[in-house]
C-alpha cells in the first residue's frame, strides 16, 4: 500500500515536472538589436496569414527606412508562409526612448498594402507613443485592446 | 491691404468656390455670382478686388460658420439681424439659423464636428466617450458613407472646418489612408474620427471594441496564446 501511494506520489510528481517551463541556472542576455533583414518576428494580430503555423517562421526581408534598421512604427516586408506582406512594427527587444515600453519579442501587424491592416484585433499592448509619429497608425491604434 | 484680410479672402475664395457648387441659395444673393465662379475656382492671390467682391467674401466665410450654427443651435429663436448686409442671405437660409447674435464656435470641439457631420448626411454617425483610463483620446468617432468619395469629401470638409477654426499654434491635421478608398481616419489629438464604408465597418466592428473592452466577441474568440513546452524563459537559445 505505501508502495502505491508512493509510485502514484511519484507520478504526480514527474507529470508536474515535465510541464514546468525549464530554467536556467545562469542568465543569457539575446542580442538585443532593432528589426533588421532575416529577423524572425512575431506577428500579434489575428489575421489567419499571422496565426496559421508554418514550418519557417515569418522573417523580415526588407525594411522600408533610410538605414535597414526598424524601429517601432516603421513598416517592414516579411515573408510568411512563402509570400511576401507588408508589415509594421509595434515593439522590439531593443531598448529605445527613455519611457517608452521595450518588449520581450519584436512585434508586427500585419498590413495591407493600401494600409489597412490584415486582421482585426490585436491583443498585445501597443505603445501608445506611436500616436506622436509620423505615419498612419490611427487604424493599427483603433484595433487595438491593450495599451502601454 | 493687410496680410490678414488677403488670407482671409484666400480662405474665403476657396470657400465660396465650395459654397457656390452646394447651395443655390447665394446665386440669388450677390449680383454677380456666376461670374466670380470662374474666378473664385483656381486659388489666386487676388490683388485687385472690387469691393463688392471683398463684401461678398467677407458674407460668405461668415455664411460658411453660419451654416454650422444652424445645426448647432436649431431650438432657438429667431432674433434681429445685426447688419444690413447679412439680412438677404439669411433670409434665404432656414428659418430657425438665429447664429447672428450666438458667439461663433471658436473651438473645433465635438459639438462642431458632429454638426458638421450630420450636414453632410454622414450615414450612421457613433460617437464613443473614450474612459480616462484609456489614454487614446477623449471621443472616438465612427462614421460611414454613401461611396469612396463621399468619405473623402467628409474628411476634406472636416479638415477644412478644422483649419479655419484652429488657432494660430495648434497643428494641423493629416488624412490617414488616403490611398485606402474604404478606411479614412483624422486624429484631432481628443478626438479620432474614422470613416468607412459599411462593409470595411462590418469587418472591423470598431463600436464592439471600443464600447465592450476586453469583453468584445472577436478578443474572446482569439485563441488564447500558450508557451509551447519546450519554451526556455529568460533568454534566447543561440544558435
Amino acid at each position: 500500500m505505501a508502495l502505491s501511494l508512493l509510485s502514484r506520489s511519484l507520478a504526480g510528481l514527474l507529470v508536474e515536472s515535465s510541464s514546468i517551463t525549464h530554467q536556467r541556472t545562469f542568465s543569457v542576455s539575446a542580442v538585443a538589436a532593432a528589426i533588421q533583414k532575416m529577423t524572425r518576428v512575431r506577428v500579434v494580430d489575428n489575421s489567419s496569414l499571422g496565426n496559421t503555423p508554418y514550418h519557417r517562421a515569418p522573417r523580415v526581408i526588407h525594411v522600408y527606412t533610410q538605414n535597414g534598421i526598424g524601429k517601432v512604427g516603421d513598416k517592414v516586408l516579411l515573408a510568411i508562409k512563402g509570400q511576401k506582406k507588408k508589415a509594421l512594427i509595434v515593439g522590439h527587444k531593443m531598448p529605445g526612448d527613455r519611457m517608452t515600453p521595450r518588449f520581450d519579442s519584436n512585434n508586427v501587424v500585419l498590413i495591407e498594402d493600401n494600409g489597412n491592416p490584415t486582421g482585426t484585433r490585436i491583443k498585445v499592448p501597443i505603445p501608445t507613443h506611436l500616436r506622436k509619429h509620423e505615419g498612419e497608425y490611427s487604424k493599427v491604434l483603433a484595433i487595438a485592446s491593450a495599451f502601454v | 491691404m493687410n496680410i490678414l484680410t488677403r488670407s482671409k479672402k484666400l480662405i474665403s475664395v476657396f470657400k465660396s468656390s465650395v459654397l457656390l457648387d452646394r447651395t443655390g441659395v447665394l446665386r440669388s444673393v450677390c449680383s454677380v455670382p456666376k461670374a466670380r465662379k470662374d474666378l473664385c475656382l483656381p486659388p489666386l492671390f487676388t490683388t485687385n478686388v472690387p469691393s463688392c467682391q471683398h463684401r461678398h467674401h467677407l458674407s460668405t466665410l461668415n455664411l460658411d460658420t453660419k451654416r454650422l450654427y444652424s445645426e448647432i443651435c436649431t431650438e432657438s429663436d429667431e432674433s434681429t439681424k445685426s447688419t444690413g448686409v447679412f439680412r438677404e442671405e439669411s433670409q434665404e437660409m432656414e428659418s430657425d439659423s438665429s447664429a447672428l447674435n450666438q458667439r461663433p464656435p471658436e473651438k473645433f470641439t465635438i459639438d462642431v464636428l458632429v454638426s458638421l457631420l450630420r450636414q453632410e448626411n454622414a450615414v450612421d454617425i457613433c460617437v464613443i466617450k473614450v474612459p480616462e483610463q484609456i489614454t487614446y483620446s477623449d471621443y472616438f468617432i465612427v462614421v460611414s458613407g454613401v461611396s469612396p468619395r463621399h468619405l473623402r469629401a467628409m474628411a476634406l470638409y472636416a479638415v477644412k472646418v478644422y483649419k479655419f477654426l484652429k488657432k494660430e499654434g495648434a497643428p494641423n491635421v493629416k488624412i490617414e489612408g488616403k490611398d485606402a478608398e474604404d478606411w479614412m481616419c483624422i486624429d484631432f489629438g481628443d478626438m479620432v474620427v474614422h470613416f468607412m464604408l459599411p462593409e470595411s465597418r462590418e469587418v472591423f466592428e470598431l463600436e464592439k471594441l471600443w464600447t465592450l473592452r476586453k469583453y468584445d466577441e472577436q478578443l474572446k474568440s482569439m485563441p488564447t496564446e500558450t508557451l509551447p513546452e519546450d519554451f526556455i524563459y529568460d533568454g534566447k537559445v543561440t544558435k
